[in-house]
């Protein structure tokens, strides 16, 4: 009973094999600026590597992985055939299309404007093309989980959604409304610039278009990485999930606070009213309730594991963990990192902190942390989770499984502390090589090696997932049947609200409304907020 | 979901939950729109709804005077992007004409044979800003200054679509090794000198940048040391001056060299 077996698979491998080009790419960066080796003589190929970086890492892994868990969750949890598996296909198909097109370009020269379109700067429309073709597909899968959530509906009135269900049919919608900005500032503003239509772009505007996206998307990573610790840690380690509910709260918590903030990100920008920064500096602290929620749901369910395993007293069950399940592993080392990355994403967030970091390696730092550390490692959780659902193997070895857990954690601590500490002093990010021969910058010199070396680790727990991964056995025994978490009180009442969205996704667009309507229509009707464009490689 | 009254202002679940958010969104506005703003001087010397206003991005009036920035400027011309597109031909023609003017100096072909810089294959924009820069007297020379000074807009466009119509000198390799100065292909970071090639074509070639390649070394010298003394000053928001400043002699004759292209690779270094 798991039909989409292959689809499943195509999007899980076309996501990793996309994900072991970007990082070798990542690790030549920090390598090129490193005292380790030479400057680079064209500054355009490190920023054409960047470009690449950060749209497979950004774009192209986190939607195919979601889009592919999507799939196998909607079959797995609600146990009927996915509908509209001819779609679904289409959608990939056009995911892999936009993917090959835009590195293409990239690949060309003609579109190092890094994943964050940065106009005025103009990248080849076709670049423009791929990403928005990503997203289309993207959007087939919006469409297939809402339509398969709403027939699984209509064949059990009454009945509560599956947790992991209801966490995926969230960040599908979150996705749907967070792509909106990017959409409009490529199609409205950056295309027509691109195809030569205009001269000049409002960029000020397009900034704020991409500040819509940009801080919502990350949350649209971070569902699968949620929806695993949730329905699939407690029971992995054998433990009861503490609270289907506060799954749920987090969960619209975050379909709710994770759309009006994004202007945080431009706290440096002149044309947004200091008013509304601090207002999405203030919804920013709201959306760190979601992930204190889940943090105390699912230690506390880790506790129901350890006590189970006969631990006792206030520190006892600790020690009664599984410490040799893979599991267990990844989700310490996941709350580690998203402890250490939080921490630093409050400095972000707040108005006058932020000054201080902007623009440094302390960003870069903090979502590395964050993304390819905390949520990365829990797409690598739900590869071996599925991969005896979708290749009919047996289990992994547990020792190679940890080795590549412990060089991802230990790889990313050692990449991107550093960054941490000389973002603090100042370096900037975005630099193609650095000076440190300079008497103020030498000191520094020794924390970038480190990072090349932090880097280094993490190429090869790539390599190593991968090599996991393609040479799974095939099993003669069928796997056993895939569960989910059962919840400590599995007869408890789920609220009617907690089961469906309409209210969520109101407040959601509400929120968007009152939070960005405002400094849209104003910078938009400034006449003078237009600059001429700065196409890329046209000459 | 089908339960009935979950929508319902009686089910407390939505009460609290709308109630809640438009709190929580009502004190922000606050905190944000009339607490904070309330004790900034800036905010407050015009009253409540002028801060307000300042808040959301829209202050009534910009600055405290109202009187537009004067002082001096260094050109009067904009460059916009259709500058830059090529010439029709009757345009390049009417150009060429206008060109027999240009070439006891410029050579027949646009390649100079004195030490006047080459036009031939200059970017359009390049030729119609210092046409438009020398007439207004925004750069000065004796010569150029007495030859722009009659020229029509139409004129100057016409004479930039010949130039850019003729083929470039060539001169600088195109892949970039360790070779080539350091201050051309990574500029120097620390003393806030970009590399040439970030501007004038190699990693990209930014508008209004000239093509440099093959021109005499001694015009290329001549104008990096005015842009460093200031006697030249018709480049926008400084932006060669700024560059320059920094820049040894040593290492302006090497630049130059390099982009003259006349001198031996073991001088170029």
């Amino acid at each position: 009973m798991f039909l989409a077996r292959n689809l499943v698979l195509a999007h899980f491998w076309v996501a990793f094999i996309a994900f072991l080009g970007a990082i070798l790419l990542g690790e030549w960066q920090m390598f090129v600026r490193s005292p380790l080796s030479a400057w680079v003589n064209n500054p355009e190929h490190y920023y054409r590597s960047v470009t690449a970086h950060g749209t497979v890492m950004a774009y192209v892994l986190p939607t195919l992985v979601a889009m592919g868990f999507g799939y196998a969750i909607t079959e797995l949890s609600l146990k009927k055939p996915l509908l509209g598996m001819r779609w679904a296909w289409g959608g990939f198909w056009l995911v892999v299309a936009g993917t090959a097109l835009a590195a293409a370009t990239i690949g060309a020269g003609k579109a190092s404007v890094l994943y964050t379109f940065y106009p005025p700067m103009l990248a080849s429309p076709l670049y423009y093309l791929g990403v928005v073709l990503v997203v289309v597909g993207s959007w087939i899968w919006v469409a297939l989980m809402s339509i398969n959530l709403r027939a699984w509906r209509r064949d059990n009135p009454g009945v509560a959604v599956p947790l992991a269900m209801f966490g995926n049919v969230a960040g599908a919608y979150l996705w749907a409304w967070t792509s909106v900005g990017a959409a409009v500032e490529v199609l409205v503003l950056i295309l027509p610039a691109s195809l030569g239509l205009t001269d000049t772009i409002n960029a000020g505007l397009a900034r704020v278009f991409f500040s819509w996206t940009l801080h919502a998307v990350v949350y649209f990573w971070l569902m699968p990485a949620y929806i695993a610790f949730y329905t699939l840690v407690p029971r992995a380690i054998g433990g009861r999930l503490y609270s289907d509910a506060m799954g749920r709260i987090a969960f619209v918590l975050f379909l709710v606070f994770s759309m009006p903030i994004g202007i945080h990100h431009l706290f440096a920008d002149p044309q947004v009213g200091a008013g509304f920064k601090f207002v999405h500096a203030a919804m920013t602290a709201m959306v760190s309730v979601p992930t204190l929620l889940t943090v105390f749901t699912i230690v506390a369910s880790v506790e129901i594991a350890g006590r189970l395993r006969g631990g006792k007293g206030a520190l006892g069950w600790v020690k009664a963990l599984p410490w040799d399940n893979p599991m267990m592993l990844a989700v310490t080392f996941s709350f580690v990192m998203l402890g250490l990355g939080g921490a630093g994403g409050l400095i972000n967030m707040s108005y006058q902190l932020n000054e201080t970091v902007h623009n440094t390696q302390w960003v870069t730092g903090h979502f590395h942390l964050i993304f390819a550390g905390a949520i990365v490692i829990m797409y690598f959780m739900v590869a071996y989770e599925l991969w005896p659902q979708l290749t009919g193997c047996a289990p992994f070895s547990q020792q190679l499984v940890k080795v590549q857990l412990w060089l991802w954690f230990v790889g990313m601590l050692v990449l991107s502390l550093p960054w941490h500490l000389v973002g603090l002093l100042g370096m900037p990010r975005r630099m193609a090589y650095y000076d440190y021969t300079d008497p103020a910058l030498h000191p520094q010199a020794w924390t970038v090696s480190v990072s090349t070396l932090g880097g280094l680790l993490l190429v090869v727990s790539a390599v190593l997932l991968v090599y996991i991964l393609a040479t799974a056995r095939r099993s003669s025994m069928a796997p056993a049947p895939f569960t989910f978490s059962i919840s400590a009180h599995p007869a408890g009442h789920t609220p009617a609200l907690l089961n469906g969205f309409a209210l969520w996704v109101t407040m959601m667009i509400a929120l968007t409304l009152v939070n960005y309507a405002f400094p849209i229509v104003q910078i938009a009707s400034l006449k003078e907020a237009s600059v001429p464009v700065i196409p890329i490689g046209s000459r | 979901m089908s339960e009935p009254g979950a929508y319902a202002w009686a089910n407390p679940w939505f009460r609290w939950s709308v109630v809640w958010l438009v709190v929580l969104t009502a004190l922000c506005v606050l905190v944000g729109f009339v607490w904070l703003p309330s004790v900034h001087g800036d905010f407050t010397a015009q009253g409540l709804w002028a801060s307000i206003c300042r808040a959301a991005g829209v202050p009534a009036k910009w600055s405290a005077t109202g009187a537009a920035k004067s002082g001096s400027t260094s050109t009067n011309v904009v460059l916009e992007r259709v500058m830059a597109r090529p010439g029709a031909q009757d345009s390049i023609g009417r150009g060429a004409t206008l060109a027999l003017n240009c070439t006891m100096c410029h050579g027949a072909q646009g390649m100079s044979r004195s030490d006047a810089p080459n036009l031939a294959g200059q970017y359009p924009e390049v030729v119609i800003k210092q046409l438009h820069d020398y007439k207004t007297g925004k750069r000065e020379s004796a010569i150029m200054v007495a030859l722009a000074a009659n020229l029509s807009d139409a004129e100057i466009r016409d004479l930039a679509a010949y130039y850019a119509y003729l083929p470039k000198a060539r001169t600088a390799p195109t892949t970039y090794d360790e070779a080539l100065p350091a201050l051309v292909r990574v500029g120097d970071p620390l003393r806030n000198i970009a590399p040439c090639i970030a501007c004038h074509g190699g990693v990209d070639q930014k508008l209004g940048a000239p093509w440099l390649e093959g021109m005499p070394k001694e015009y290329l010298v001549g104008q990096l040391t005015a842009f460093q003394t200031g006697t030249r000053r018709n480049d926008s928001e400084a932006q060669m001056r700024n560059m320059v400043r920094a820049m040894t002699p040593k290492e302006i004759d090497e630049v130059a060299a390099f982009y003259a292209g006349k001198a031996p690779a073991t001088q170029a270094r």
